[in-house]
């Protein structure tokens, strides 16, 4: 990633929010890049909206420190912030027209009317609206007043833009249209974004960086490949897409390397760097349903094998996923193969032969 | 014979119990003769020339509209500190507060007059327009809080976090996006007021200093039976008033519903 040498837009020390006994926000720590579409991730009540709204300034924060460009936040109301909004009800103001509601944070600018006009025009022309301008808000789709919203946020040309769950109303289609014309808009803008999502999806396709939260607190914060290859819990594993856990004993540790007997797969020697920092849980290794391979006649494996029976057969179309017992023991895992050409389906009951790679393994302790 | 015809013919006798008496109004006050009774004796605009050349009537009824206009302002600018209070914040004691400011609504009319009557012989305050106002605005608040709260609560609370993202200042965001939205929740809270102080006897009776506001004047001149018919006339106007009233806030809360994009649930024509 490019954007590690980028200067830092929004630094949280600290930062704890009580709301009477409740511990919403229990210390967060952690630097948002400039230009970075960055994204809040976490379960419903994890405080990933709080965050944000303490970054907007709707929100006072019970202590620590807020800085948004190099300054402290404190004090500082939500409505001289240079930071700009986009609400999960859009929030487009029912009794004003399109150009209205896209020109309302224009109203302290000193510019002549006509100006703010072609602002406007210009705003609505980016998020596709062009013309659209004399329509009453309250008359348009879900997707247009989202549209709409985001108008209205990015004309003021914010530091950062807040984006509240802005895709969690809308059908699965527009969803995804949305998120890539989102990606298309940030990286023309090259505005900070920071997106709230419980959709582990959405932020994976979307983001540079995410922070995964979990009850207050954040529990990992990483580009989107090392949270699925190498998530640091088996928390963060099990929310971000799905993970096999599989039950294992540690049979050494020595520098670099662990070994380990999992269950069903056997001894197994890994990096270190497979192996996050140790909670004191159960030891289990994870394995990506993508990382194990189910081999065809004259097929053979690169690394290592293991036999199974397959127990559970769900065909998606493009994919297959099978549940399958390995080598004998009450170990199920789900694996998942692409539907090519040459590649039947398999019925509940097959013996099969299952490939992986013991690079693929996380060892959780 | 078809089906729910007995419901049917219930409502019809239903509606005819509650609006009969009230065509009477009308009925006497354009017939020529002075006594309220059937047969009909013919066609006059008598009684309402005679209404009109009352003096004493039309001072009473300049007295009410003061007293009506004042109480429905006061109310409706009170109602809104107390509905926005209600719905946005949370505080200590908010419940017994919101409990009082509603309870006159359940309290009889006669227990609030003489209440006050008493307090306010006691501090030696004069009895005047003043003093039925301030007795008015009490009966009427709780009609004002209930029609605001449910108008301020309707609104989403993004669309001010948003105008305030967008640079608004606490103040304007209230003047240039709730005001606007919560208006047909106003102007319904005034016109309610409105018509509960105008035709309002209790407390007027009570508070007032013995120059009649309109209830009390028509009360008055009913132990006379040669003014009834025009008393009639004067029903027939307040009758008209009201439902003239009545759809002018309807067509602003149906205008309302139709600007913010809303589905129309319920509401009074």
């Amino acid at each position: 990633m490019t954007s590690a040498d980028k200067p830092t837009m929004i630094e949280f020390k600290d930062v704890h929010k009580y709301y009477g006994d409740y511990h919403a926000l229990r210390g967060i720590n952690g630097k948002i890049r400039a230009g970075e579409f960055f994204s809040l991730l976490g379960p419903s009540g994890c405080g990933k909206t709080t965050l944000l709204r303490t970054i907007a300034g709707f929100e006072d924060i019970s202590s620590g420190a807020v800085l948004i460009d190099g300054k402290s936040m404190a004090n500082v109301p939500a409505n001289v912030r240079p930071t700009n909004m986009v609400f999960q009800s859009y929030a487009i103001f029912p009794h004003m027209s399109v150009a209205e509601n896209v020109g309302f944070g224009l109203r302290r600018d000193p510019r002549s009317k006509a100006e703010k006009a072609k602002a406007v025009e210009e705003a609505l022309e980016m998020v596709g609206l062009k013309g659209y301008g004399a329509r009453a808000a309250h008359a348009l789709s879900g997707g247009q007043r989202q549209r709409v919203a985001l108008a209205r946020a990015l004309i003021l040309k914010p530091k950062v833009l807040l984006l509240d769950e802005p895709l969690s109303a809308l059908d699965k289609k527009m969803r995804e249209h949305m998120q890539v014309e989102l990606i298309k808009l940030q990286r023309q803008v090259g505005i900070t974004f920071i997106l709230v999502t419980h959709d582990q999806e959405e932020a994976l396709v979307m983001s540079d960086r995410i922070a995964v939260m979990f009850e207050g607190e954040i529990a990992q914060l990483a580009d989107p490949e090392t949270l699925y290859r190498r998530p640091n819990s088996k928390k963060v594993a099990d929310f971000i897409g799905t993970m096999n856990f599989i039950p294992c004993e540690i049979v050494s540790e020595a520098g670099e390397h662990v070994t380990v007997d999992a269950k069903g797969l056997g001894r197994v020697d890994l990096d270190i760097g497979q192996a996050p920092p140790a909670r004191g849980e159960a030891p289990v290794v994870g394995l990506r349903p993508e990382t194990l391979t189910l081999l065809y006649p004259g097929q053979t494996a690169t690394e290592r094998a293991t036999e199974g029976v397959i127990d559970e057969v769900i065909y998606f179309g493009d994919m297959t996923y099978y549940d399958v017992y390995l080598g004998g023991t009450d170990v199920e895992v789900r694996l998942s193969m692409r539907n090519v050409p040459g590649r039947p389906v398999l019925d509940v009951g097959t013996k099969v032969q299952v490939a992986w790679s013991p690079s693929a393994l996380v060892l959780f302790r | 014979m078809k089906r729910g015809f007995g419901l049917k013919s219930y409502a019809l006798l239903y509606l005819l119990f509650l609006y009969a008496p009230i065509l009477i109004l009308p009925l006497f006050a354009f017939n020529a003769g002075t006594v309220v009774s059937f047969p009909l004796k013919g066609f006059t605009t008598q009684w309402f020339g005679e209404m009109w050349a009352d003096q004493n009537l039309r001072q009473a009824l300049g007295r009410s509209l003061i007293i009506a206009f004042s109480t429905a302002t006061i109310s409706t600018i009170l109602g809104i500190f107390a509905a926005r209070a209600s719905v946005r914040y949370r505080f200590p004691g908010k419940g017994p507060v919101f409990g009082l400011i509603l309870l006159p609504m359940v309290l009889p009319d006669i227990v609030v007059a003489m209440a006050l009557l008493v307090v306010l012989l006691s501090l030696g305050v004069t009895l005047s327009i003043g003093t039925i106002i301030m007795g008015h605005v009490l009966l009427c608040m709780p009609f004002a809080v209930a029609i605001l709260t449910s108008a301020f609560q309707s609104l989403d609370k993004s669309l001010e976090e948003a105008a305030l993202d967008l640079g608004e200042t606490p103040w304007s965001t209230f003047r240039l996006i709730i005001l606007p939205l919560v208006m047909p929740g106003i102007i319904a809270s005034f016109l309610i007021c409105f018509t509960i102080s105008i035709d309002e006897f209790v407390v007027a009776n009570f508070l007032g200093s013995g120059k009649p506001v309109l209830s009390v004047y028509i009360f008055g001149q009913f132990r006379f039976p040669a003014k009834v018919p025009a008393m009639l006339a004067l029903g027939t106007i307040l009758v008209a008033f009201s439902v003239c009233l009545l759809a002018i806030a309807e067509y602003f809360r149906r205008r309302g519903i139709a600007k913010t994009g809303g589905k129309d649930s319920g509401g009074f024509l």
